[in-house]
C-alpha cells in the first residue's frame, strides 16, 4: 500500500459543473479500484493525495501526469503506508453556486475539512496541511496560534 | 442571304453591335448583346440623343464629333453605371469601345458602327494588382523601417549559404565598410573557438533544411568579441526544398555574462552552505524543503530522497514533532519567522539539542524560505553543568559564612573563660618582676583585641547575610539614635558631643540592618580614632545633592589618617589605619561593601591631626 501527493495547475479555470462530472467519474473510477484519498480544488490550484496498492497507483498517477485538463505536476512524495487514513475518495473545493453541492456525496466545503486522520504520521499530516493552505490560502486554514517551542 | 448570314453572326456575337445612322444619328442595327448593354430603348429608327439608354452625356459628344472628323475613336475599359433596377442596384462596368465611321462607296460618312466588349472582370482583376502591388510597396517598406530599426541584425542565406541580405545593423556592429564581401569576412569575425562548431552547425542545419539557433562570440567594431544569438528559419518554396533562411541576431553578451555570474554566485552560495557545519535548508512558498545541505546528510544519516519534502518533522523527539508541525504550518500561512528549540536526532540515534530558525525572502521571485538548525547541545550541557558548580558555590559559601560565624561565637566562651581566668591569677598571684608587670598588660591588651576581633568576624558574616535585605523606608534620627543607644558607654568615656541633623532628608529607603551597620561603624570609629588632646566632636548631616540623591556625612575631629594615591587600599579588610587602637580592620571594608552593593559610593576627606569626614552617596545617580 502506497500514498501519492501531488499538486498541479489547471490550464483553464474549471466550472461548477466541470467540476460535478469530475468529482462523479473520479469517484466511481476510484471505488472500483479501491483507490481513496482527497482532492483539493480552489482558483485553478490543485492538490490531491490518493492512497491504494502501487500496483493501481503508480499507473493511475502516470496517467494523471498526462491528463491535459493540467501542468505543473510535482510529486510531493510516494512512499509506502501501513494502513488508509482516507475511507472513500472526496473533494473539496468551492462551488460558484453552493445551492445543490451541499447533498453531494464526496464533496466537501474546504470551511468544512477535518484535521487530516490520525493515522497519518505528523509529517505527511503537515504535508496535507501545507498542500491545503497552497490551494486555498491563508483564510481557510484556521491555524492555532503558535505555543513556544519548548513549553 | 450573304447579309442575312451575316446579321446573324452579328446577332449572336458576344460583343455588342450597333449601328447609327445620319447625322442625327438614328439606331440601326442592334445586336442582343449591345441592347442588353444599352437598353430595351435602343430600338431601330429612334434617335440615340432621345434614347440613349445608359449611353453618357460624353460619349454622346464623341460620336457627334466622330461624325463630323470621320476619325475613328477607341476607349479602353471606358466606364458605364448599369441602370439600377428593382432586383439588382446598380453596378459599374467597363467595356471596349471602338466607334466606326461607316462611308458609303467612299463616299462621305452616312453613319456610326459602335462596338462595346465587356472588359469588366479585366478592368477589376487589373485593379486589383494594382492595389495588391500598392499594398505590397507599403509592407516592402514598413518590413525595410523594421528590420533597419530593430536591435537585430537580420539576414538572409540563400541554399548555398550565401549571404544574400544583411541588414545595415551588421555593417555598424562590425564595423566593416559596406563593400566588405559578406561571405569572405563573416566566417572571420567569429571567435576562433566559436568559428568551427558554427560553421559546421548551420551546414548541418542548411543540409537538413531545418532552422537553427545558437550563440557565438561575434567581434565587435571595438575588436570586442560579444556573445550573440544567432536563430534562422528556412523559407520553403516546394516541399523540403528550401530556398532561403531568414534569421536574426541579438546580442545577449550582457545577459549571458549576468546569468554567468549568476550561476557562479549560486555555485559558491551553496558551496558555502555545504561547507558550513550546520544544519541549512530552503524551502519553497508553500512549506516544503527543497534543499538541505550537505551537513544535513551528514548529521541524519539521510539522503535528501530519505528526508523528502516534510521529513525533518520525523527527526524531532516524537512528543515534540506536533508543535513543531503546528507552528510550521502557522509560519508557513502568516509568513512569521520560524523558531523554536528542538531536539533532533543524529545518524546514530542521539538526540541533541537544536535551535531551529526560519525566515521568509520575498523578492520578485516570490517567497521562499531559509532555515538553519543551529547545534546548541553542548551549550545547554554547559550550562547545567554550570547551574551544578553555581548552587554548589552558593552552598558552600553559606556553610562557611555559618562556620566562621559558629566559630567566633564558640570561641567566645573559652575567650571569656581565659580572661576570667588570668584576672584571677592577677588577683591572686603576685609578681615582682616590673617586666613581669608589663608581659601582663600585653596578654590583657592581645586578650581585648582577640574579643574584638571576634565579634567583628561575627559582624561581618552577619552584615554579609544583610545585604540583600529588603528596602524600607527608614528614619534616619531613629536608627541613628538607637546606634548611639548601643555606643552609649563609649561615648561617655570619651567624653564626646554627637550632632545629629536630618532636616534636610529626614528619611531613606534602605535595607535596616545595613544602615544600622553602617552609622555603627562610623561613629564607633569616629569614637575610637579621637584625638586624646582634644574632646571628640562629631557631626551627623543628611543632605540631598544637586542632583537629588541623598548623601550623609559623618565629621569628626579625630586623628583623621594619610590616604594612599589609590583610595579603595584604605578600606580591604584587616588593613588598619591605626595599629595602636584596638580593632579587626573589617569595619570599613564592611561599610564600604554594603554602600557599592546598594548602587552608592563613599568618599572620603581626612587631614592628619584634624579629623576625617566620611561622605556617603546612598544611589549614584
Amino acid at each position: 500500500m502506497i500514498h501519492i501527493v501531488y499538486m498541479s495547475r489547471a490550464v483553464r479555470p474549471l466550472s461548477d459543473q466541470e467540476l460535478q462530472q469530475m468529482l462523479d467519474q473520479c469517484r466511481r473510477d476510484n471505488a472500483s479500484r479501491n483507490v481513496t484519498g482527497v482532492l483539493f480544488y480552489s482558483h485553478g490550484n490543485i492538490a490531491q493525495l490518493i492512497e491504494g496498492d502501487a500496483a493501481v497507483l503508480e499507473p493511475l498517477f502516470e496517467k494523471i501526469s498526462r491528463d491535459g485538463r493540467h501542468s505543473n505536476v510535482v510529486e510531493l512524495v510516494k512512499k509506502n503506508i501501513a494502513a488508509r487514513s482516507f475511507s472513500d475518495w472526496s473533494m473539496a473545493f468551492h462551488p460558484l453556486q453552493s445551492s445543490g453541492f451541499d447533498a453531494l456525496e464526496g464533496f466537501l466545503l474546504p470551511d468544512h475539512l477535518r484535521q487530516p486522520p490520525s493515522t497519518l504520521t505528523i509529517a505527511d499530516a503537515m504535508m496535507v496541511d501545507l498542500v491545503r493552505l497552497a490551494v486555498f490560502g491563508p483564510d481557510a486554514v484556521a491555524t492555532e496560534p503558535a505555543e513556544p517551542a519548548h513549553a | 442571304m450573304r447579309e442575312q448570314r451575316l446579321q446573324d453572326i452579328l446577332e449572336h456575337m458576344p460583343a455588342g453591335v450597333a449601328t447609327l445612322q445620319g447625322a442625327e444619328l438614328r439606331y440601326g442595327f442592334v445586336n442582343d448583346a449591345m441592347r442588353a448593354v444599352i437598353g430595351q430603348e435602343a430600338q431601330e429608327g429612334r434617335l440615340v440623343a432621345e434614347h440613349p439608354g445608359i449611353i453618357p452625356a460624353d460619349l454622346l459628344d464623341v460620336m457627334q464629333q466622330v461624325y463630323q472628323s470621320g476619325r475613328p475613336f477607341v476607349a479602353k475599359a471606358y466606364r458605364l453605371v448599369m441602370s439600377a433596377s428593382e432586383s439588382q442596384p446598380s453596378e459599374l462596368s467597363y467595356y471596349d469601345i471602338a466607334l466606326e465611321p461607316v462611308r458609303e462607296g467612299g463616299g462621305p460618312v452616312s453613319g456610326l458602327l459602335l462596338f462595346a466588349v465587356d472588359v469588366t472582370a479585366q478592368e477589376q482583376a487589373r485593379q486589383r494588382a494594382h492595389e495588391l502591388a500598392i499594398e505590397t510597396r507599403r509592407l516592402d517598406t514598413r518590413l525595410r523601417v523594421l528590420t533597419e530599426t530593430v536591435p537585430q541584425i537580420t539576414f538572409t542565406l540563400n541554399a548555398k549559404g550565401k549571404v544574400e541580405y544583411v541588414s545595415p545593423q551588421w555593417y555598424y556592429f562590425t564595423g566593416q565598410p559596406p563593400t566588405a564581401d559578406l561571405n569572405a569576412i563573416w566566417p572571420l569575425l567569429i571567435h576562433p573557438d566559436d568559428r568551427l562548431r558554427i560553421l559546421y552547425q548551420s551546414d548541418t542545419a542548411r543540409a537538413a533544411g531545418t532552422g537553427w539557433n545558437y550563440e557565438y562570440r561575434l567581434r565587435r567594431h571595438d575588436g570586442q568579441y560579444r556573445w550573440l544569438l544567432s536563430r534562422a528559419l528556412p523559407e520553403l518554396h516546394a516541399p523540403d526544398k528550401p530556398v532561403f533562411w531568414h534569421g536574426a541576431l541579438t546580442e545577449i553578451h550582457d545577459q549571458r555574462e549576468l546569468s554567468e555570474a549568476l550561476r557562479r554566485g549560486e555555485a559558491e552560495l551553496r558551496f558555502l552552505a555545504d561547507s558550513i557545519p550546520e544544519l541549512i535548508w530552503t524551502a519553497t512558498a508553500e512549506g516544503f524543503i527543497d534543499y538541505y545541505n550537505q551537513f544535513t546528510g551528514e548529521y541524519t544519516g539521510l539522503t535528501r530522497d530519505e528526508l523528502g519534502p516534510t521529513g525533518w518533522i520525523n527527526l524531532l523527539e516524537p512528543s515534540e514533532q506536533a508543535n513543531a508541525a503546528r507552528r510550521w504550518v502557522h509560519s508557513i500561512a502568516t509568513g512569521e519567522p520560524y523558531e523554536g528549540l528542538f531536539r533532533m536526532r543524529r545518524h546514530d540515534g542521539v538526540y541533541r539539542w537544536h535551535i531551529i530558525r526560519a525566515r521568509q525572502l520575498t523578492d520578485t521571485r516570490g517567497p521562499r524560505w531559509f532555515g538553519a538548525c543551529t547545534d546548541v547541545d553542548d551549550q545547554h550541557r554547559l550550562r547545567e553543568v554550570l547551574q551544578t558548580q553555581y548552587d554548589e558555590l552558593a552552598r558552600t559559601n553559606r556553610d562557611l559564612d555559618t562556620f566562621v560565624y559558629t566559630a567566633s561565637h564558640d570561641l567566645k566562651q573559652p575567650l571569656l573563660n581565659l580572661r576570667g581566668l588570668f584576672d584571677e591569677l592577677r588577683r591572686t598571684a603576685s609578681f615582682k618582676d616590673p617586666e613581669e608587670e608589663e608581659i601582663q598588660t600585653m596578654v590583657d591588651g592581645a586578650l581585648s583585641q582577640l574579643d574584638t576581633t571576634l565579634q567583628e568576624l561575627a559582624a561581618t558574616v552577619q552584615d554579609q547575610r544583610g545585604l540583600s535585605a529588603p528596602a524600607e523606608a527608614l528614619n534616619l534620627r531613629s536608627v541613628a539614635e538607637e546606634v548611639l543607644l548601643g555606643l552609649r558607654a563609649q561615648v561617655q568615656e570619651a567624653g564626646a558631643t554627637v550632632e545629629l541633623n536630618f532636616e534636610e532628608a529626614p528619611s531613606l529607603t534602605y535595607g535596616r540592618a545595613n544602615l544600622r551597620s553602617i552609622m555603627h561603624n562610623l561613629l564607633s570609629n569616629a569614637l575610637k580614632f579621637a584625638d586624646p588632646e582634644r574632646a571628640p566632636l562629631v557631626q551627623v548631616h543628611s543632605h540631598l545633592s544637586s542632583t537629588g540623591q541623598p548623601t550623609l556625612t559623618v565629621q569628626d575631629n579625630g586623628l583623621g589618617m594619610a590616604l594612599p594615591d589609590a583610595p579603595n587600599s584604605v578600606f580591604q579588610p584587616f588593613n588598619r589605619q591605626h595599629p595602636h587602637i584596638g580593632g579587626a580592620g573589617v569595619g570599613m571594608y564592611l561599610v564600604q561593601r554594603i554602600i557599592t552593593s546598594r548602587g552608592g559610593h563613599l568618599e572620603v576627606a581626612s587631614t592628619v591631626g584634624e579629623g576625617t569626614t566620611f561622605t556617603i552617596h546612598w544611589f549614584d545617580a
